[in-house]
């Protein structure tokens, strides 16, 4: 028994540690001027604009996440924008009376668990009797949070998770999953293409600006998580057809992560020439540093949602230049009219650019136009009108997918809806690199403050000596 | 005039009820045990709300497995660092029993605590080579394993994505909130008897099974054991295939009741050391300890008092249960339901009988059981 208790304890202390550690590695990620009540309560501490003396009531909006990490933190960050917009307007107006938005915080714990996951959505729904829910960005998790919202038939706008049976589940039971529409990102696939531009725009520059004639080697390191399998499935068929580059290997290290050394090692003996991250959870951070601390002569473009936001130069000490990857948002960027004064708006409030699953903002704004245009809070008529929604926001236009669409809900993806961009550090600033007309002919679009990709210094003189 | 036969239940109905007042009545624990199952089968009559009915689900799912944990690595002694194994192999099965082939939960379940208990037979395999730290490595890498195999698989076991839409344990009710209330009583339909069960197996003082004694001997010595007779090899792979059992049918219901299964969430390292944390911080090699634990540590300060009550994010949620365990752990070693059972009971020192705390003799052999330390006299060193 005692030598059982021996045996135990230390084990039992490890894992406590561990997990506070695994708690602690995003220190990096809270944003300075956020007021500590924001990062450590579930409820909304911040102080709103004062409530017009008309306001009937208030409409409750559940906003889930993991909000230790960056992406839940961005849900609720881009939900504030959006309450405080909206409230300091009057509210949103229902049959004539306003309403005012309260936000309820919901911290998931998707990236650990489940189950979490799914309590914290019943809580919100049943407890906190929100009338909305968004967020969720874990794809197994959101399949499960979702099944909880269709119970109690509330409507949830996804924006984070990108697989794309979450949408497909519409078609094939309507009356159940119609409540579901998906905000943002777009559909797994759809990632894909935007990944393969990225790279068709590394490949042209790297073969113009070195000389280099020899097929490029292309190694993906994709986090251990649903929505990047069939991306590395599409990569490994598409990369060689479409772009003739040679894929060397896929690595897959668990999104949280703490030190994928081992991995950029072998990559780095692979020979590769590029190295395609597909990271959507805090794993990214210690990719990032450890690339450039490990000196591998290497591109990094892809897609990692830790390098979407300004403390990634931080957290990597600098060592994450010229990492390219999908983004949505970017300072000076006009992805739409609204986009350069959203992102210098939320750069103002939270030190921050916003990343992809700030797509709350929108979500807010299109949910406030379709209550509006129901002129009730009826689901089924709010629905309704989400169905019709054509909403120009700061990081698209949004638009669903049809009913008769294998996917339905979903965002509509290409030119003149949603695009996405791509981003590339280049000495503390986040550039836009794609879509470029300079490089890459796509259906001529070239948003307002989009520069030349940059060969990484090291990757550039590998391949001068080769 | 009495027929027989009703004399004989009378005597029957009295016996029992004599056997009740004396052996569960007279003991503190036992009545607080006896509460608290009261308390859970009335629960949804004081509160059914959804949100706390799915936790007391949770945290039933959790006590099955903890304590299946606690009969093989507490009672048994074989350290098991991938319980998750179990739970995620019945998991599994039970999903693509009911995805594919249409089948209840009510036969996915236990033929997924059939197929862990294969699993835990497989596992005893290097187990009767091993001890001690290296079978817990061995044991902490199959959910590795296991992981690779359904990433192998990955047509059938879909991978990372892992499995969806599985049937629910309950549906026949419009309101999902009445669909809970029924679903929280099969959760306890499924942890009450199979903590009764481990109970009883585990128990050392039982006259019907004799696998208690058995376990216990083999847990503080196999050698001697072994040479008193026992066929050690035999009991150690019973004491994984129940262990497995009960852990699986854990994992079928888990897989019922959140409808989708994956590698990370019924086969992760985290589940593993989750369920061990859980049992050392109730009382390791107690049943009710694992129990105690779950519904404590699990249930009311993870799930209620952080999240409802105080409100706070995931991080500090987990620092703060670092922290209570911490303190737990030095002040109370035997765990917090050991630690009260041992303030609330005496064991007399004659029969080994439990009494209640405030009596001064034994219930059954009258044996003193506050025994009075008599002052040590020190040896006149001067007389000599």
């Amino acid at each position: 028994m005692k030598r059982l208790a021996f045996l135990l304890t230390p084990i039992l202390v490890l894992a406590l540690v561990l997990g506070g550690l695994a708690c602690g590695d995003d220190d990096d990620d809270k944003a300075p001027t956020q007021p500590p009540t924001a990062t450590t309560q579930p409820t909304d501490t911040s102080t709103p604009p004062p409530p017009p003396p008309t306001a009937a009531g208030t409409i409750k909006i559940g906003i889930i996440g993991p909000m230790e990490f960056v992406q839940g933190e961005h849900h609720w960050y881009g939900a504030q924008m959006a309450r405080d917009e909206i409230n300091a307007a009057g509210g949103i107006s229902v049959a004539g009376e306003m309403y005012l938005i309260e936000l309820e915080r919901a911290d998931s714990n998707e990236l650990f668990s489940t189950a979490d996951a799914v309590t914290a959505m019943e809580r919100l729904i049943t407890a906190d009797n929100a009338d909305f829910v968004m967020g969720g960005i874990r794809s197994e998790a959101v399949l499960a949070m979702q099944d909880v919202a269709m119970d109690y038939k509330t409507i949830f706008l996804g924006c984070g998770a990108s697989e794309a049976e979450l949408c497909a589940r519409v078609k094939q039971d309507y009356d159940r999953y119609k409540y579901w529409f998906r905000v943002t990102p777009f559909s797994g696939l759809n990632l894909v293409k935007n990944v393969l531009f990225e790279l068709g725009i590394a490949g042209a520059i790297i073969t113009q600006g070195t000389g280099f004639e020899g097929p490029l080697k292309v190694a993906v390191l994709a986090e251990e998580a649903a929505w990047s399998e069939p991306v590395v499935g599409a990569l490994n068929a598409f990369v060689p057809a479409k772009l003739g580059m040679e894929i060397v290997g896929v690595w897959k290290p668990s999104a949280t992560a703490t030190d994928v050394s081992t991995e950029l090692s072998a990559i780095e003996n692979s020979g590769a020439h590029i190295v395609v991250p597909i990271l959507s959870g805090p794993v990214g951070i210690p990719y990032g540093k450890q690339l450039g601390e490990l000196e591998i002569p290497v591109a990094s473009v892809g897609i990692n949602v830790e390098a979407q936001k300004v403390g990634f130069w931080d957290a990597t000490g600098g060592y994450g230049n010229y990492m390219t990857d999908l983004n949505f948002y970017a300072q000076g960027v006009a992805v739409t009219e609204k986009s350069v004064a959203f992102v210098d708006a939320f750069i103002e409030k939270f030190d921050e650019i916003p990343t992809y699953n700030a797509g709350t903002y929108e979500a807010i704004l299109l949910l406030k136009g379709a209550i509006e245009r129901a002129g009730t809070l009826d689901t089924d008529a709010v629905v309704a009108e989400l169905e019709k929604t054509d909403m120009i926001g700061p990081g698209a236009r949004i638009v669903f997918t049809g009913n008769d669409t294998p996917e339905p809900h979903d965002i509509t993806y290409g030119p003149g809806y949603a695009t996405a961009i791509a981003t590339q550090w280049q000495d503390g600033e986040m550039k836009c690199i794609w879509p470029n007309l300079g490089v890459d002919e796509w259906e001529g679009i070239m948003y307002d403050g989009t520069v030349m990709w940059q060969i990484p210094p090291l990757l550039a003189q590998r391949l001068s000596s080769e | 005039m009495v027929h027989p036969s009703r004399k004989r239940d009378y005597k029957l109905i009295s016996r029992l009820i004599r056997d009740f007042n004396g052996d569960v009545l007279t003991v503190p624990g036992r009545v607080i045990a006896l509460i608290f199952v009261f308390v859970l089968l009335l629960f949804p009559l004081a509160n059914n709300d959804p949100h706390i009915l799915r936790i007391l689900i949770m945290a039933n799912i959790y006590v099955v497995f903890a304590v299946s944990w606690d009969l093989l690595s507490g009672y048994t002694g074989q350290m098991n660092l991938g319980h998750a194994l179990f739970f995620g192999v019945a998991a599994y099965v039970a999903a693509l029993l009911n995805i594919h082939y249409g089948l209840d939960p009510w036969l996915t379940i236990p033929i997924g605590g059939v197929a862990a208990a294969i699993a835990g037979l497989l596992v005893c395999l290097p187990a009767l080579r091993l001890r001690g730290p290296y079978l817990a490595l061995v044991t902490l890498a199959l959910p590795f394993v296991a992981v690779a195999i359904v990433l192998l698989f990955k047509s059938t076991t879909n991978g990372d994505m892992g499995l969806y839409g599985i049937g629910r344990i309950f549906s026949s009710f419009e309101d999902p909130r009445d669909n809970m209330i029924v679903t929280y009583f099969f959760s306890l339909v499924m942890m009450l008897p199979s903590v009764l069960i481990m109970w009883k197996l585990t128990d050392a003082r039982s006259s019907i099974v004799r696998l208690g004694i058995i376990f216990h001997a083999i847990r503080e010595d196999e050698i001697a054991a072994r040479a008193c007779g026992i066929n050690t090899v035999r009991y150690k792979f019973i004491a994984f295939a129940v262990g497995g059992f009960f852990a699986g049918i854990a994992g079928g219901f888990y897989a019922h009741f959140l409808r989708v299964v994956n590698p990370q969430d019924t086969l992760g390292v985290f589940l593993s050391f989750e369920v061990i944390m859980y049992t050392v911080f109730g009382g390791i090699c107690s049943i009710y300890g694992a129990v105690a634990g779950v519904y404590f540590a699990r249930a009311f300060v993870w799930d209620y008092l952080l999240t409802d009550v105080v409100e706070v994010d995931v991080g500090i949620k987990r620092m703060s249960l670092a922290i209570i365990m911490v303190l737990v752990l030095l002040f109370m070693p035997q765990g917090i339901a050991v630690w009260i059972r041992d303030k609330i009971e005496k064991t007399c020192p004659r029969c080994k009988l439990n009494n209640a705390f405030f009596r001064r003799n034994c219930r059954a052999c009258g044996a003193e059981l506050h025994v009075v330390k008599k002052k040590s006299i020190a040896p006149d060193m001067s007389s000599g």
